[in-house]
């Protein structure tokens, strides 16, 4: 058999043809994983304005070992960290698990992300395995044969550069044409919806935590800070954890959206911009060489935000079994935030079953020490920054805060 | 309020903070130059002797570390995070044992002033992009922060005086240590091409060990032609290269081999440092496989050169480009593209044609296409998926070993991916070998189950020519005797649609040298 032929066979194309124009009756499926946590709101964006209603755009549930069990198994390829390999059990429940069938399966391979240390660091690409998780997954649902054909489901999983705006309306007219049957221009005012949606989520959720920053200010009152990866907001990959201390009555921000405004950061930094140790708050250079990858770097930059800020006086680090990405980053981590007496807990090696009890004790020793230390941090922390805090005076008189 | 009040007011007894800082080289200056040597390794010995050249005829005092041994393993767990890819352990492990020898011969200050460390970094999220973290973390606990570490970014090759001017990454020092590289892979291709097959145990080594010492001086004595274009149309025009490897080519002809014995063809691929490395890092595998009677095909650094520069794979990385010829650029990237083939290749005719050609990169990233997208960046991208396709489409290996390192995040994708891969083409012999450093025994008999296999369809291939050409053993022997000279290891044998080269040999017997009309 002539090779070409057998070249055009395995040729990548759309499982079934493509859906019609209208679009209102199509139903899309998105694998609920990986940098789809920090991006979701864009591609909700992106899609209602190509005509696709609310309802018939779906997301796989949360991660649990149920869903694993029910819908991946027998589909993974590869043993790697929790948070690619069970993207299977979210295919196979988009795929097996919905009453009212979807026609496409959404698992776009996010190559860059948006990232409030754009222009500072090297890059903002993604980890090797978020690029590429959703090519080794699709191949435990084709190896034996076609499981999206024969559900009549369009596999589409564009590769993207999110980070770099310039380059997305290229990359998903290319990808997605035939999917979606796109014309261009359709699909330049869905990317700017999609980051217009996602710019105003993101200016909301950082707003938000300074809210909760200058009610601790105010009230001499401590919170927590999550160092991990957007995608341990997923109660099944990261189990909660930060659920259980907010129960104790910490007010709990995520790294991914600290409030990133001038006034807030040059105070933090100031010493460290004048000194010349950075270049600017958001210059990372001081304790990250290789800034490459734009989940790490948010890492490091969260650490050095936590470690200066005085009512962070906790930051609780997650991580997920065998994630190459942190394994460097573990020890930098807790030396920045470790500097100013800050506390530091780590949950390293998560995987797919909640290690309960041991949360607990956990939880309960470090409730303990936030309990006994906070009050002594915050004054310590005061003590090296300038006395014109901004967050003194709170910018918005609505800053009611639940704990 | 009242943190409020207290803020800006340092209490008396509390100490200044230190924040934590990232390591830092303190320079290595141009006047350091005769007092310092280079450390450097990541290659094989045979690429390190010949970049030893370069460095030597730029005048600096360079040394490639040992080679790896198991016990570097241990040293590197000892002092980086858990959890790191075996790659980074091995080579943290194999500076850090160096350090501590040369410690204990004199001192911590002695040591930090009279070596520096040349890793290659700088190129992404994974990867080298961040072993020298793991570097410097060693180095803290070894209590040598003084000592000096230098990145040399791969994409750039007049990056300029770096770090005080000790080191100059200019373009003779660049274009030197890229054609050592070229040369290694090509004397690498020589060596595997041979020895399965040489008559008297142990001639290879010796002749590919002398080779090596002839093209270090090469290297060595390299003429100047000045820091710039001068330079460069030099390297690309000159005969001074392609006449040693016309030289290396007759140390060659001395071998005898016997290309009858039949061996299962194996092509190495998998994660960049561990299926270049030729030592304990992968359990010696190229060495064993020849052991259990198969010839290896090795994989080249020159593909992954090729990678890094090729125009369509790396567009992506021009995404920031404020370049005001874009197009410009691209045709020139192109061009240079081009170049480096007609380099490669024009060094391959200097040795008989012998080395293995550069697959074309459109090919691999057309037939990787449907199973791994060319621009996922990290490890070996899609060239996994389409040196193991290429290898058998055309018919280049019996079997794909992949060596992958454990915990190493792209290739567990492409791994996965090749899953699909073999969902396709059932036929293909595809060993993935997941190396840990330290559990030989489970790695090798995995292969060992896919290589059985490789071995029986190599010997059924042999029979098949046999029969189909009509010859024999014996009367291939009389030939041979008649003719010496195929007998030569620098006598080419060309692929004749088969994998195996005892096969190849046999048909190019019959159909070139017109031995079955005989
Ligand atoms: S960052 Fe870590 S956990 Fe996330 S995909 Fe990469 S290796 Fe896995
Ligand atoms: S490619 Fe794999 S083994 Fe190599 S540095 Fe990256 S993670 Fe480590």
């Amino acid at each position: 058999m002539p090779f070409q032929t057998l070249r055009t066979w395995f040729e990548r194309k759309p499982s079934v043809a493509p859906p019609p124009k209208d679009r209102s009756q199509l139903r899309v499926g998105i694998a609920r994983v990986l940098n789809v946590w920090s991006t979701h709101q864009f591609w909700v964006a992106f899609l209602k304005e190509l005509g696709i209603s609310s309802e018939n755009i779906v997301f796989s549930s949360d991660t649990s070992e149920e869903q694993g069990r029910e819908f991946g198994k027998g589909r993974g390829t590869v043993d790697c960290c929790y948070p690619v390999k069970c993207i299977s059990g979210h295919y196979g429940e988009l795929v097996f698990g919905q009453k009212k069938k979807i026609n496409i399966l959404l698992s776009p391979m996010i190559h860059s992300l948006p990232s409030i240390l754009h222009g500072h660091v090297v890059d903002t690409v993604t980890c090797t395995r978020v690029m590429a998780g959703p090519e080794n997954i699709k191949a435990g649902f084709l190896k034996e044969r076609d499981v999206f054909a024969e559900n009549d489901i369009v596999y589409a999983s564009p590769f993207v550069s999110l980070g770099d705006r310039h380059m997305v309306t290229e990359q998903l007219f290319t990808s997605l044409k035939d999917v979606f049957d796109l014309d261009l221009e359709e699909t330049a005012r869905a990317v700017q919806a999609g980051f217009q949606a996602l710019d105003s989520f993101t200016t909301k959720a950082r707003q938000r935590s300074r809210d909760i920053l200058a009610w601790c200010a105010q009230n001499g009152k401590p919170c927590i800070l999550v160092l991990a990866r957007p995608y341990h907001m997923d109660p099944g990959i990261g189990h909660e954890i930060e659920g259980e201390l907010q129960a104790h009555g910490y007010p709990i921000l995520w790294l991914q959206y600290l409030p990133g405004d001038d006034d807030l950061v040059n105070w933090l930094f100031e010493e460290d911009v004048k000194t010349g140790r950075i270049k600017s708050p958001f210059d990372i250079s001081d304790v990250w060489t290789s800034s490459y990858s734009s989940n790490t770097n948010e890492i490091m930059w969260g650490a050095k935000f936590a470690t200066r800020c005085p009512w962070i006086t906790c930051v609780i680090r997650l991580s997920s079994y065998e994630c190459g990405m942190d394994q460097p980053t573990y020890t930098p981590s807790q030396k920045i935030v470790e500097a100013t007496g800050t506390l530091y807990f780590k949950f390293g090696d998560l995987d797919s079953t909640k290690p309960g009890g041991g949360i607990k004790i956990r939880v309960e020793t470090i409730v303990h020490y936030l309990s006994k230390y906070s009050e002594e941090i915050i004054q310590r922390k005061l003590g090296y920054l300038s006395p014109d805090c901004p967050l003194a005076v709170a910018r918005r008189s609505d800053a009611a805060v639940s704990t | 309020m009242a943190q409020l009040t207290t803020i800006g007011q340092l209490p008396l007894n509390q100490p200044p903070i230190h924040h934590y800082t990232a390591y830092r080289p303190r320079p290595f200056k141009r006047e350091e130059r005769d007092k310092v040597t280079i450390l450097y390794g990541g290659l094989t010995w045979k690429h390190e002797r010949l970049i030893q050249g370069t460095l030597h005829n730029m005048k600096y005092n360079a040394e490639p570390l040992p080679n790896i041994a198991r016990d570097d393993l241990d040293a590197g767990k000892e002092l980086i995070d858990v959890g790191a890819c075996c790659p980074t352990i091995f080579t943290t492990g194999s500076l850090v044992n160096f350090l501590k020898k040369e410690v204990a011969a004199s001192s911590k200050g002695e040591v930090a002033n009279k070596y520096v460390f040349l890793t290659a970094g700088a190129c992404g999220p994974c990867r080298f992009g961040q072993y020298h973290e793991s570097y410097s973390m060693a180095l803290d606990g070894l209590g040598l922060r003084d000592f000096r570490m230098f990145l040399l970014a791969q994409d750039e090759l007049d990056q300029g005086p770096s770090g005080g001017g000790g080191l100059e990454i200019n373009l003779p020092l660049s274009l030197g240590l890229i054609w050592g590289i070229l040369f290694g892979d090509l004397l690498s291709d020589l060596e595997y091409l041979t020895r399965p097959y040489e008559i008297n145990p142990g001639q290879t080594d010796q002749v590919l060990k002398a080779s090596v010492e002839y093209l270090y001086r090469v290297f060595r004595e390299r003429p100047d032609h000045g820091a710039k274009y001068g330079t460069l149309a030099w390297h690309l025009l000159t005969n001074y290269f392609t006449n040693a490897l016309r030289e290396v080519c007759k140390m060659w002809d001395a071998i005898e081999v016997d290309r009858l014995r039949v061996k299962a063809r194996v092509k190495i691929t998998g994660e960049f440092w561990l299926q270049t490395h030729e030592g304990d890092g992968n359990y010696n595998i190229k060495r064993w496989l020849e052991q259990e009677d198969a010839e290896v095909v090795p994989p080249p650094v020159a593909v992954w050169l090729h990678y890094l520069l090729h125009p369509t794979i790396r567009k992506l990385e021009h995404r920031h480009s404020t370049s005001k010829h874009p197009r410009l650029e691209q045709t020139l990237l192109q061009a240079l593209e081009r170049i480096y083939r007609w380099t490669y290749n024009r060094f391959r005719k200097a040795l008989a044609d012998l080395p293995n050609e550069l697959p074309d990169q459109e090919e691999l990233r057309e037939l990787a296409e449907p199973f791994y997208h060319f621009e996922l960046r990290g490890g070996e991208g899609h060239m996994l998926i389409g040196k193991a396709l290429h290898a058998y489409h055309h018919k280049k290996a019996h079997m794909i070993c992949e060596l992958s390192p454990y915990s190493c995040m792209p290739n567990t994708m492409s791994i996965g991916s090749m899953a699909n891969v073999i969902g396709k083409y059932p036929d293909l012999l595809y060993a993935p070998i997941e190396v840990k450093g330290d559990s030989e025994v489970h790695a090798l008999s995995r292969c060992q189950m896919i290589l059985t296999e490789a071995k029986r369809r190599a010997h059924e291939q042999f029979q098949e020519v046999l029969k189909k050409t009509g010859l024999t053993v014996e009367k291939i022997r009389k030939y041979e005797e008649r003719h010496p000279e195929t007998r030569r290891a620098t006598h080419r044998v060309p692929h004749l649609g088969y994998s195996g080269t005892a096969a190849n040999y046999v048909l190019h017997l019959a159909q070139d040298r017109g031995l079955a009309r005989a």
